[in-house]
């Protein structure tokens, strides 16, 4: 290789120059041009006769050739254009990039495609900084052209985050808690949500699953309901459901009113952000994503006893389905099943059962198996425990297929992603199903040097053509399935639901007076959902100068929901004619901020970001509902097939806010930052007079760090502190109208339409409950940030608040909503993030976070119920989620008080329990990687807190529950009364309360409870309070193995063997997989615990595929 | 200069994209009206008050047996009742609106309805507010003592009621406008002032313990209507029933019907289906069913042996193992079979014409106490003479007693009135009448005259006076008047009950002179 050929390779370089040497070894230089001085060094037995330089521009260069000895050297004094471009790890342009020469205040920024250029000299030293990132130097010398890639800081603590209004700033200058959550996360294993995937991740945020399809999960921040924003546009019907869990780049959890103050109104509760994926710069892919899962087993269901059949008292005849006589009324107190009777054929006690042959010639003559005998035309049957297993005989495995494809290009204007996917998912109840289907564009076009323009639209078809009834009632399928069904009725004999010769009128079914046959619902009491959403956001960004831009942006949700419900005839519970409802509602919201932000740095010490905007919000629903009054024809459901006129309604709900605010952060001394943010909301929810608030929040937080030499283990120290005020805005967050005293629409009789005027009055002029919010934290990072703390205390005073204060009713009002009352929210987050093992091809990474948050009542300022009292029991210093129950009458020393007649006194007035809301919510995520391997898993749970549980208490009452298997009950079906209820009788005295049910005067006298009852009968009465003790209501806390997953990412050499995928990885995935909790029969986990679906238990399988 | 294109255009955007409504738009809800005319509360304030029908009130009553678990009433171990002053609120609103839109015929409807309203809650309770009451909605008065009504002594509310209910009486006219949307009389005055006069008779025969009271003045007061039938019209047959009939439309149907509960839960008291098998009466036929045991050995329906009931003061257990033996009559089928069923009596003719009996008896009025007390029963009998259309689940159809059925059974010797035991029977053949209907109005004619007596022998009384198991008298205060008007409330218990607020308490009006 000569010179002269390299030279003519580098056609960029403005210089020819011809070198004649007769022998050259070694060339170590390539570029000339942009040296100061070079060395050439040539073998020493090279004789050098002739250098030629020969320019193009001596104004640009003018170099000094030196020759010695066999050195060339070659001097220039000009500096040169420097060109590259800086990228992340994965490839993506960094705009915004400081480049700098090191010792110099020469610098400049990368633009938007992170492309830079710079006039240095050989020999300078560029510095690459960016936040987030690791800063980089490097010694020009070689080239012109310095393609860098930036690593991110492995520092957590510096990252750049989306906050409110999808405003970036690095994570370290906050001044409240956040929490991200990288997508990534969602990825593999499926939910029904893309809420489903935070539980258990963000300290302080409580979600309670549920089952059913299209259910919204319970979902609280603090607390509190939060806001969900997506790509900044507030979504206020927060439907989880639309969102494919595959185009979320990031969530930003805004724990409280201080990090969500720039939202408003409706950011009082804190705010949920989903950033969505746009695309990269520079890569053209297309991605598969495709998971399975099967749901093999329940998690939590209820277990039921199946030595007992249906009936009462012991006794049981099927007579003709009513319930009445000998049916025992629908209860599952019957006799003992598997009963060895020597008398009949099959060597067991036979009785007359639903399915049973009829002989209306034949009167069989049969004992009811305490020694009385009966008589029927139906044959007697063998009373044994035949549906033992009906629960697991009747739902089946469900099914959940996640399938995703997403496409991103560019070009050099911009890049976009394109995306669809599907859920399909197949109920665990038969004939229930769900599809969810998502299309997504998003991306980024540079329409000119200063204007960029941001979008995305997607669209969401959720569709089930039949949701399962759940819940406790008589059209729900728990309710048929696992409580008033015996076992010796065998599910599997019920599938032919209709009655032989009445096909579309009349179900079979054991007994018709309370029950469903639960095939009967689930092929002909259809719950149709049909959802279409539309939503996206566009923005435009015009930066005027290098500091000053200024962005539009407006982005809307629009959805349908359509439902129709089909009864068919003979439903119990509904009309026995049939009945067909639908319904129909809109939404509509659009939002549309204008951001002028204004970025400056004045010197090293100070940096100025501020921000002004101006936005406007107008949200919209309607809807239509519609049924029938009977079905002329069976099946056909229509609303034209009404039997009487169709009964109908409709409604439409506005409002508007209107906005201004502004926001300054500023950095003093790199340690030091200040931020303050106000904003405006005008509202039309309330009266003109009194429509206009003003949202103020300051903060402050410190890297101390940064500042001050600390011991060598702590690598990383801040303290932060803010505090915001904002109000609701609203008096209702569901009726615009709340503010207007209005008449409520009453029955219509006949025909005859009539009002009814609401005993509940909104006193005028009421001011939007208000929380002055106030938190602090603490970050510290130790051992080189092996090892993350993050400390929030926050406290919350909780003002102007809407109560509704209880005059006597006789006033002519039986609530007044009025101002009143100060509560205080305190509480603790802990998140704990650690790598405890690292070595070359083992890592183990740990998230741990913990909270909790409980109201008390600070102040009270009605007296209605006593100085003092904030209701009839609560008053200040309590906490709000002290649980009364009003379940007896108790002596002094709380032992319950027995009646005459050996039954519990009924209540006089309410008695504490203990409380509500859970001691500590916690959830622990960890992560090991092996070489290819990496496996995830993910526990989370509550500690503490009583919750009801209706599925429980309507076991123990129906004779369901194991723990009605006793003797007692064996005495009550031979007709004797031995159950005594543990409690006191009063022999003498009397007691007297004050109002609040305290003990005023007490001269009572004791005697034990000796009275027996007959304990069905007591269970029948009582649903076995109190000899189970706890009212029925159980500790919340459980511990849940929530997800698992093992993951083999196939590595980048074995996949250069073909041409196919650019990345491939397979993973076993696992959902909700264990269970410990105190609550037996029911998940605690699930919102509601009343008969919904059981918890199950989904395993599956996971790939990722990229091409 | 391209740039500033772009920019412009999309500042444009912006003011597109934002709503330009003004908020005053917004301060009017579309779906609600802020006022009414006062025809369209009647409907609503109609419904309210004249449902009258809730078996809680038969298993008081010992008509009926509730056999799924212990009820309170049925044992007599209730403590607190309830206000339901929201009711009077909603007749106090139409008052409101008849005025603003000068319809005066509403506001003296809305005078007898809270005379209505105030006689069923003060003969629970005792001393009620009603002078004081309502003084925030009527006024938009929150002041202390509006939030807080003071407690009116029982004798007060009466005077007030009686005064009232002649008020509307005297004022209802065809000068005061068309009463429109009328679920009871479609509009008719005269049939108004029927019912407000029959009821009228009620409220002074309720106050029968204090006939002699001169400020009361009952027997003359009693006498001012009976006289004077053109100034003072009275029911005439049970056309003119103070009754809310019921439809086969949403909204509109019995209030039993497709009850689960009523299907299998409802069964007949024994005392009661005594009561009608010792009389011959058919109307056990209409009221409850034949046992399974009778079906099944083939008894028809209008067999008085295929009819038995069970002990309701009986232990549950008890009352459970004898339905279980299948000898225990339901309910009929009807009640939840029968979309339209009978009506809900408010008052009906045949307690007028019992109340005109016992007027007669008690020397109120002058007249023949047996022709009075003979129209009350065919009345009633005729009202109860429940025809059975051919429907879903009901087994047979048509009327199952006759015209002549009534005539045989008036002519049994037990029948006619008898010296000595005329309120006896008086009351007896009223409580027959009022099954499923009219309210707890049964319950306080016990009260009042002790007939007929009620159960109490069984094991499952829960109420005891002295050791004695023992009818209640009244409801205790609710519980939210403890927490929201203790002071009122207490002063109240005080003065008319020495031993405190219970359900043993006797009140004024329960007080013999």
């Amino acid at each position: 290789m000569n010179f002269t050929t390299f030279f003519k390779a580098a056609p960029d370089v403005p210089l020819n120059l011809q070198l004649a040497l007769t022998r050259l070894r070694k060339v170590t230089c390539r570029n000339p041009v942009l040296f100061k001085s070079v060395i050439i060094r040539v073998n020493i037995t090279a004789l050098i006769t002739a250098i030629t330089l020969m320019q193009t521009s001596a104004a640009v260069f003018t170099p000094k050739i030196s020759l010695a000895e066999r050195n060339v050297t070659i001097t220039s004094n000009n500096s040169f254009a420097i060109k590259g471009k800086v990228s992340d790890q994965k490839n993506q342009p960094l705009p915004g990039v400081s480049v700098k020469i090191k010792g110099t205040t020469n610098g400049t920024v990368t633009d938007l495609s992170g492309n830079y250029t710079i006039n240095a000299n050989n020999g300078d030293v560029l510095v690459f900084s960016f936040i987030g990132f690791v800063s980089q130097e490097i010694t020009i010398g070689q080239t012109a052209n310095y393609y860098i890639q930036l690593k991110e800081d492995a520092k957590a603590l510096t990252e750049v985050v989306v906050t409110a209004l999808n405003i970036k700033k690095e994570k370290k200058s906050l001044t409240y808690a956040l929490q991200v959550v990288d997508g990534e996360t969602l990825e593999k294993v499926k939910t029904p949500t893309a809420l489903g995937g935070l539980v258990g991740q963000v300290a302080g945020l409580d979600i309670q699953t549920t089952t059913d399809f299209f259910q919204n999960p319970g979902i609280t921040l603090r607390g509190q309901t939060p806001l969900i924003v997506i790509d900044g546009v507030p979504d206020p019907t927060a439907d989880p459901y639309k969102i494919n869990a595959d185009d979320i780049e990031s969530i930003t959890v805004l724990k409280g009113a201080a990090g969500a103050a720039l939202y408003g109104s409706i950011g009082i509760n804190g705010a949920i952000l989903y950033t969505t994926k746009r695309g990269k710069k520079g890569v053209t892919e297309v991605e598969l994503n495709s998971s399975t899962m099967f749901q093999t087993g329940f998690l939590a269901v209820p277990k039921v006893q199946t030595q007992y059949g249906d009936g009462n008292n012991g006794i049981y005849s099927y007579q003709n389905g009513s319930g009445n006589g000998l049916e025992g009324g629908g209860w599952v107190w019957g006799p003992a099943l598997n009963q060895k009777d020597p008398n009949t054929a099959s060597g067991y006690l036979e009785l007359p059962q639903f399915n049973s042959p009829y002989n209306p010639n034949v009167t069989y003559t049969y004992d009811l198996g305490n020694g009385t005998t009966a008589t029927s035309h139906y044959k007697p049957l063998p009373w044994i425990s035949r549906g033992a297993n009906n629960i697991d005989n009747f739902f089946q495995t469900g099914i959940m297929s996640d399938n995703s494809i997403a496409i991103t290009t560019s070009s050099d204007k911009g890049y976009f992603r394109i995306s669809a996917a599907n859920n399909y998912q197949k109920g665990v109840v038969p004939n229930t199903s769900l599809n969810n289907s998502s299309f997504s564009i998003a991306g980024t076009y540079n329409l000119s040097q200063k204007l960029t323009l941001d979008g995305r639209l997607s669209y969401n078809r959720q569709y089930s053509d039949n949701i399962p009834t759940t819940g406790y009632g008589q059209n729900t399928l728990l309710y048929n399935v696992a409580l008033w069904i015996g076992a010796d009725v065998d599910i599997r004999d019920l599938k032919n639901y209709w009655a032989p010769g009445e096909v579309g009128l009349q179900q079979s079914y054991y007994n018709l007076s309370y029950y469903n046959n639960p095939y009967f619902l689930a092929y002909q009491q259809l719950n149709g959902y049909h959802s279409d959403k539309t939503f996206g956001n566009l923005s435009l960004n015009y930066q005027f100068t290098k500091d000053l831009s200024l962005k539009l942006r407006s982005g809307f949700n629009s959805n349908t929901v359509n439902e129709d419900e089909d009864y068919p005839y003979s439903l119990i519970g509904g009309n026995p004619d049939g009945n067909f409802s639908t319904s129909d509602a809109t939404h509509f919201d659009i939002t549309t901020d204008l951001i002028l932000t204004y970025k400056h740095k004045f010197s090293n010490n100070f940096n100025l970001s501020a921000i002004a905007g101006a936005a406007s919000f107008f949200n919209e629903d309607k809807g239509l509902s519609a049924s029938t009054d009977g079905l002329s024809v069976p099946g056909q459901y229509y609303l034209t097939n009404s039997i009487n006129p169709i009964t109908g309604s409709n409604y439409l709900d506005q409002r508007q806010i209107n906005s201004l605010y502004a926001n300054l952060d500023l950095e003093l001394y790199h340690f030091i930052y200040l931020s303050g943010t106000a904003r405006r909301d005008q509202t039309s929810t309330l009266p003109l007079a009194n429509n206009a608030f003003i949202y103020p929040s300051v903060g402050v937080s410190a890297v101390l760090s940064d500042a001050f030499k600390l011991p060598e283990f702590i690598s990383f120290l801040k303290v932060r502190s803010t505090w915001a005020q904002v109000n609701s805005g609203a008096i209702s967050a569901t009726n615009p109208y709340a503010s207007i005293n209005t008449y409520n629409n009453a029955n219509k009789f006949n025909g005859v339409s009539s009002l009814s005027y609401p005993t509940s009055y909104d006193t005028p002029n009421l001011i939007p409950n208000t929380v002055q919010s106030w938190e602090s934290g603490l970050a510290i990072g130790v051992l080189k940030n092996r090892l993350n703390a993050d400390v929030t205390y926050f406290r919350n005073l909780e003002f102007n608040n809407f109560q509704n204060i209880t005059p006597s009713q006789t006033s002519g009002y039986s609530s007044l909503l009025v101002n009143a009352n100060e509560f205080v929210n305190k509480g603790f987050e802990f998140v704990l993030n650690g790598s405890p093992i690292k070595t070359d091809n083992f890592q183990w990474t740990s998230g741990f976070n913990f909270s909790n948050n409980h109201t008390w009542v600070k102040s009270v300022t009605y007296d209605t119920y006593g100085a003092g009292y904030y209701n009839q029991y609560l008053k200040v210093g309590d906490r709000i989620d002290k649980l009364y129950v009003s379940e007896g009458q108790f002596s002094a020393d709380g032992k319950l008080i027995v009646g005459a007649n050996g039954y519990p006194l009924s209540a006089l007035y309410s008695t504490p329990m203990g409380y509500t809301d859970p001691n500590w919510i916690y959830g622990w995520q960890n992560t090991f990687n092996y070489k290819n391997i990496s496996l995830n898993i993910s526990v989370d749970g509550r500690l503490g807190g009583l919750n009801y549980s209706t599925v429980n208490e309507k076991m123990a009452w129906g004779g369901t529950a194991l723990s009605t298997v006793n003797q007692y009950r064996i005495d009550a079906n031979a007709g004797k009364s031995t159950f005594i209820v543990p409690g006191e009788v009063v022999v003498s005295g009397s007691a007297t309360y004050d109002s609040h049910g305290n003990l005023l005067t007490d001269t009572r006298k004791y005697a034990p409870n000796t009275t027996p009852v007959n304990y069905i009968s007591y269970m029948e009465s009582t649903g076995g309070n109190p000899y189970q003790n706890n009212y029925f209501y159980y500790s919340g806390t459980y511990l849940k193995l929530r997800t698992v997953s093992l993951t083999y990412t196939f590595s980048k050499k074995m996949l250069s063997k073909q041409k196919a995928f650019k990345a491939a990885s397979v993973s076993l995935i696992g959902n909700n997989l264990l269970l410990f909790s105190k609550l037996p029969n029911a998940d605690p986990d699930q919102l509601g615990n009343s008969y919904e679906t059981p918890s199950t238990r989904s395993i599956g399988f996971n790939f990722n595929l990229k091409f | 200069m391209k740039n500033n294109y772009w920019l412009l255009s999309f500042l444009l955007l912006g003011c597109f994209f934002s709503s330009c409504k003004k908020f005053s738009y917004y301060q009017i809800n579309p779906n609600l009206p802020t006022q009414a005319d006062p025809s369209l509360l009647l409907p609503n304030v109609e419904q309210i008050f004249f449902s009258t029908i809730s078996v809680e009130n038969e298993f008081s009553c010992r008509y009926m047996v509730y056999s799924e678990s212990a009820d309170n009433g049925q044992y007599y171990g209730w403590t607190r009742g309830t206000f339901n002053y929201t009711n009077l609120s909603q007749v106090i609103k139409m008052e409101q609106e008849a005025a603003r839109v000068n319809k005066p015929n509403y506001k003296y409807l809305s005078k007898f309805f809270s005379s209505y309203f105030i006689v069923g809650t003060t003969q629970m309770f005792g001393d009620v507010p009603y002078s004081q009451a309502e003084q925030s909605l009527l006024n938009n008065n929150f002041s202390a003592a509006a939030l807080h009504p003071v407690y009116d002594k029982q004798e007060a509310i009466y005077l007030q009621v009686l005064n009232d209910l002649k008020l509307a009486s005297d004022s209802l006219s065809a000068s005061g406008g068309l009463i429109n949307n009328d679920l009871i009389y479609g509009g008719n005055i005269t049939q108004w002032k029927k019912a407000i006069n029959s009821y009228y008779l009620r409220v002074l025969m309720s106050l029968s313990l204090h006939a002699n009271d001169p400020t009361l003045n009952i027997a003359q007061r009693f006498n001012e209507i009976v006289s004077n039938p053109a100034k003072y019209p009275l029911f005439e047959s049970n056309a003119d029933n103070a009754q809310l009939q019921y439809y086969d439309i949403a909204g509109s149907r019995y209030p039993y019907f497709n009850s689960s509960e009523a299907k299998i839960y409802y069964l007949m008291d024994n005392s009661f289906v005594q009561l009608l098998k010792g009389l011959n009466d058919p109307r056990l036929f209409v009221y409850g069913a034949p046992t399974i045991n009778a079906t099944s050995a083939g008894l028809t329906p209008t067999d008085f042996n295929a009819y038995n009931g069970v002990q309701g003061s009986a232990v549950i257990s008890v009352i459970q193992q004898q339905q279980s033996s299948g000898n225990v009559s339901q309910i009929n089928s009807r009640y939840y079979f029968e979309p339209a069923n009978e009506p809900s009596v408010l008052m009906g003719y045949s307690e007028l014409q019992f109340l005109l009996s016992e007027a007669v008896i008690r020397g109120w009025i002058t007249g023949d106490a047996n022709s009075y007390y003979i129209a009350g029963i065919t009345a009633a009998m005729q009202f109860s003479d429940y025809s059975f259309p051919a429907a879903q689940g009901v087994p047979y159809t048509g009327p199952l007693y006759s015209d002549n059925d009534i005539q045989t059974y008036l002519s049994q010797p037990a029948i006619p009135l008898k010296a000595g035991t005329e309120i006896q029977q008086i009351i007896t053949q009223k409580y027959i009448s009022m099954f499923m209907n009219t309210g707890l109005q049964p319950f306080f004619e016990n009260l009042r005259t002790g007939f007929p007596v009620f159960d109490v022998a069984g094991a499952g009384i829960i109420n005891q006076v002295n050791g004695v198991n023992a009818v209640p008298k009244r409801w205790m205060y609710p519980i939210d008047e403890i927490g929201n008007n203790a002071v009122n409330v207490n002063n109240a218990i005080k003065s008319q009950y020495p031993n405190g607020d219970n359900i043993n308490g006797v009140m004024w009006l329960l007080q013999p002179q």
